[in-house]
C-alpha cells in the first residue's frame, strides 16, 4: 500500500505542475495562469468531492480548519517565492532554497513535534533526495 | 532583504507539510481536508482572476489541461494524506518534492530540451533516493514484524 502510494505520489504530483510549463511553451500571456490556477484547483477539488458526497461523506470542523490552514500557508509560500523572484534573486537560487528548505523543515518537524525515527537507509535516501531535488531546482 | 522571502517561502511550505501531519494526528480525513484545502485555493484564486483586467482571451485547451492536472494534483494530495497515516511525513513530504523530477524528464522526451550533465546528475540522484527509500521501508516492514531480531 505504501509502496503504491509513493510512486501515486511521485507521477501524478510531478505531471500536476507541468501545465504551466505547457501554457509557456504556447507562448500565452503571464496573467492565463490565474484563470489556469482557478480552474486547476477546482477540477481537482470536484475529483475528490464527488465521491466523498455519493458515500455521504461530509466535512468536519477539523478539516475545514487544517485545510484553510493549509491553504494559507500554501498561498504565502507562494507569495514569497513571488516576491523573491520579483526582486530580482534568479530562479535557481529562489527554488532550491525554498523546496530544499521545505524538506529540512518538515524532517525537524518529523523528529522534534512528532518523534519519527529513520533507519540507515531511509536517512541515506532523505540525504541523496534532498540533494538531489536541490540539483533539479537548479537544473 | 529579497533572499529573506526565498527563506520564508521554505518555512511556509515546510510548515504547510508539517500542519498536514498536524491534522492526521487530529484524525482529519484524509479526502475531506483535500476537499477543504482545495476548496479555499479554488476560492482566493477565482477573486484574483475575477481583479484581472477583463478582454483577456484565455484558450479552451487552456481549461482542459487544467482539469487533467488539477485532478493529478488532488490524487497526490490525497496519496500523501494517506501515506503519512502509515508512514513517515519527511518521507512523503520528500516523495512529493522528488516528484519534480518528472517534469524535467517529460521536457526532455516532449520539447526536446537538452540533458544537460547537472540535470542527469540530479536525476541519477533522484532515482538512487527512491531506491533507499524504499529499501528504509521495507527493513522497517521486517522490523515491526520481528521486533525482537535485527532489522
Amino acid at each position: 500500500m505504501w509502496f503504491l502510494l509513493m510512486l501515486m505520489i511521485l507521477l501524478t504530483n510531478g505531471m500536476s505542475a507541468f501545465g504551466l510549463k505547457m501554457i509557456a511553451g504556447w507562448g500565452l500571456p503571464e496573467t492565463v495562469k490565474y484563470p489556469y490556477l482557478t480552474v486547476w484547483y477546482a477540477g481537482g477539488l470536484v475529483a475528490i468531492a464527488l465521491p466523498m458526497l455519493l458515500k455521504g461523506m461530509r466535512l468536519g470542523k477539523t478539516e475545514l480548519f487544517w485545510g484553510g490552514v493549509a491553504g494559507a500557508l500554501s498561498i504565502g509560500g507562494q507569495i514569497a517565492m513571488a516576491v523573491a523572484l520579483s526582486s530580482g534573486v534568479p530562479g535557481h537560487v529562489v527554488f532550491p532554497i525554498a523546496i530544499g528548505g521545505s524538506i529540512f523543515v518538515v524532517a525537524l518537524a518529523g523528529r522534534l513535534i512528532f518523534g519519527e525515527r529513520m533507519n540507515p537507509p531511509t536517512a541515506l535516501g532523505l540525504a541523496l533526495g534532498f540533494v538531489g531535488v536541490v540539483l533539479v531546482g537548479l537544473s | 532583504m529579497s533572499l529573506s522571502f526565498c527563506f520564508l517561502g521554505a518555512i511556509s511550505f515546510g510548515l504547510l507539510g508539517s500542519a498536514l501531519k498536524a491534522a492526521e494526528r487530529r484524525k482529519a480525513n484524509a479526502a475531506g481536508l483535500v476537499v477543504s484545502a482545495y476548496a479555499w485555493a479554488a476560492s482566493l484564486m477565482l477573486v484574483r482572476t475575477l481583479l484581472l483586467k477583463p478582454g483577456g482571451h484565455v484558450p479552451t485547451k487552456v481549461y482542459a489541461i487544467a482539469v487533467i492536472f488539477g485532478i493529478c494534483a488532488a490524487v497526490a494530495s490525497l496519496a500523501f494524506q494517506v501515506s503519512i497515516s502509515i508512514g513517515k511525513v519527511t518521507v512523503g513530504w520528500l516523495m512529493m518534492n522528488l516528484s519534480a523530477a518528472i517534469p524535467v524528464v517529460v521536457s526532455v522526451w516532449m520539447y526536446h530540451e537538452k540533458l544537460t550533465l547537472l540535470k542527469v546528475v540530479a536525476l541519477g540522484l533522484v532515482l538512487v533516493s527512491i531506491v533507499f527509500l524504499f529499501w528504509g521501508q521495507v527493513v522497517e516492514k521486517r522490523a515491526a514484524r520481528n521486533p525482537a531480531g535485527r532489522g
